[in-house]
């Protein structure tokens, strides 16, 4: 059965959406957060840990970027830290022009493992954002139906969680992230927990959700092959504490060929970049 | 795979597994019963009655009540479970709050735990006579089964507040949620089960007391001073066929717990827990 709902993402083009309205004033491409000399370091008892030392970047409107980086490198806290769940040592985050302090509505976030309630429905988990945001329950119905519609599980509207597999479980959790309307989203390796085959058409279907939106998506991947085909703009970070290594541009037509001798080039000088920083020392 | 005149047993049938699980169930009856027979004809003592003996004084005393007092069995369970009831509502109503509280701050669980720690050891029988004697024998039982009940749901619900799944207060304060919204929108749902699992075994230890509770407050004429009225009388029979009443509910008891424990579970989509 889920293989056929996993299809739902692909042959989910026939859904009319309406391009989202940008909340803030700014242009697409324009410089829309701006990350200042974030440094991050964990005490603890006996040691202290620098994860993110003078950490500066600049993302623009609109745009898809990923961060790439060896394992433990602090990808993840970046993340959390643009979300406003963990606060930085020192440095600032600007979003426009307002300061990040804690977490808000403007942000919205996809976790590696959902981070679904099982207590609600699939319906009821998308209404989240619109509950807190004090939206009366018919308008609720209609954008999360809206929304469900987007990610091709209008017919799991009323299923629990559990019953849902791993694929279409992050797909709930991508309506509920953009179902509020946020100016940014956070994803936090979305599709780590996915297997390879659900893990492709998670992406397709991404991009074709995206298509209709000017929303700023950052990513989070473990997965260089992920980042080649999904971004406007990879940030390949150094080991722990992390710095920028390289940020590579790529202006590629999507959907993008993985077969194609420039992907296949750009993710093997890519990875052996990587290889070079997960040198065990 | 077990063949029985032609009757194959399959693992994967529910209704086989229950009919397994059915028939094994009563033979290990009626093995009790017999074993309780053998140990009455051995010991020939008028204080084991047989089994025999006990069911016909339970079906005397579903018929005729209790001759003694002039009260039907029904009122002695009546009275046994209003007070149960009373005990459990009150412990529910205490428990949880406190338990949600508790497990939310670390200030009051720092405050609050030497006390628990102090309290909680104590059998909850132990307060029967203080509680029956000093203060009521009506409130008294009520809140011996209170103590009972009160400690394995607050356990379960502060432990419960702190297994919650930090992904799930995350997701939601980045959906906009502040302390409050997050406090009754995740905190409060995720530690349900866990106060159903309190429940569950709270239900067994509260019966428990309410028995031992009810010797001591003879007034109150609940199952429990049945017992102790029969035994202190002599007759044996009679007091083995209170402790059979005591035993069906508590079974019916503990098993509505479950039941109750497991559909909620099931619809929180919780299971597992």
């Amino acid at each position: 059965m889920s293989e056929i709902i996993e299809n739902g993402v692909t042959t989910g083009e026939a859904v009319e959406t309406e391009t989202f309205v940008p909340e803030s004033e700014l242009k697409e491409g324009e410089d829309q957060i701006h990350i200042r000399n974030l440094s991050k370091t964990y005490i603890t008892d006996d040691s202290q840990t620098v994860v993110l030392e003078d950490f500066s970047l600049d993302i623009r409107k609109g745009e898809l970027i990923t961060i790439v980086g060896p394992s433990g490198c602090g990808k993840t806290t970046i993340l959390r830290m643009l979300a406003g769940l963990v606060q930085p040592t020192s440095g600032q985050i600007l979003i426009g022009n307002r300061e990040c302090s804690g977490p808000g509505a403007d942000r919205g976030m996809v976790f590696q493992d959902f981070a679904l309630f099982p207590w609600r429905t699939v319906r009821k988990n998308v209404e989240f954002g619109l509950e807190i945001a004090g939206i009366p329950k018919e308008e609720r119905r209609q954008r999360a139906d809206k929304y469900l519609k987007i990610v091709g599980l209008e017919k799991f509207a009323d299923h629990r969680v559990h019953e849902l597999s791993g694929g279409m479980k992050q797909r709930v959790a991508i309506a509920r992230a953009m179902v509020t309307n946020p100016d940014v989203i956070l994803m936090d390796e979305p599709f780590g927990a996915l297997d390879a085959q659900t893990r492709n058409l998670m992406q397709a279907g991404l991009l074709r959700i995206l298509e209709k939106t000017d929303q700023t998506i950052i990513f989070i991947t473990h997965s260089v092959d992920e980042a080649v085909y999904l971004s406007d703009r990879i940030v390949v970070l150094t080991k722990r504490p992390a710095k920028i290594k390289e940020v590579v541009n790529i202006d590629w037509p999507r959907p993008r060929d993985r077969a194609s001798p420039e992907f296949t080039a750009l993710r093997k000088r890519i990875l052996e970049e990587l290889e070079k920083e997960n040198v065990l020392d | 795979m077990t063949t029985i005149l032609n009757w194959t047993y399959d693992e994967n049938n529910r209704y086989h597994r229950w009919f397994r699980t059915t028939v094994i169930a009563i033979v290990s009856l009626v093995c009790f019963i017999f074993a309780w027979w053998d140990i009455s004809v051995l010991a020939g003592s008028v204080a084991i009655p047989t089994p025999l003996e006990t069911w016909e004084a339970l079906v005397d005393l579903v018929n005729n009540g209790d001759p003694m007092t002039g009260r039907s069995l029904w009122q002695y369970i009546g009275s046994s479970l209003k007070t149960f009831l009373l005990g459990f509502l009150m412990a529910l109503v205490v428990a949880t709050p406190l338990g949600l509280i508790i497990g939310y701050s670390r200030t009051i669980r720092e405050f609050m735990n030497p006390v628990i720690e102090v309290l909680r050891p104590i059998a909850p029988i132990a307060w029967a006579p203080i509680f029956i004697l000093a203060i009521d024998y009506t409130i008294g039982p009520i809140l011996v089964v209170f103590v009972g009940i009160f400690f394995p749901l607050l356990t379960n619900v502060v432990f419960g507040v702190q297994k919650i799944d930090q992904n799930l207060m995350d997701a939601a304060r980045t959906m906009g949620a502040s302390s409050v919204q997050v406090f009754y929108k995740v905190m409060i749902p995720s530690a349900i089960p866990y106060l159903m699992n309190g429940v569950k075994v709270g239900l067994g230890i509260g019966w428990m007391c309410i028995v031992a509770a009810e010797l001591y407050a003879p007034q109150l004429s609940g199952i429990g001073f049945y017992l102790s009225e029969q035994a202190t009388a002599g007759f044996w029979p009679g007091a083995f066929a209170a402790i059979v009443v005591i035993a069906i509910l508590g079974i019916v008891t503990t098993g509505l717990a479950e039941y109750i424990h497991k559909v909620i579970t099931r619809r929180m989509g919780m299971s597992n827990v």
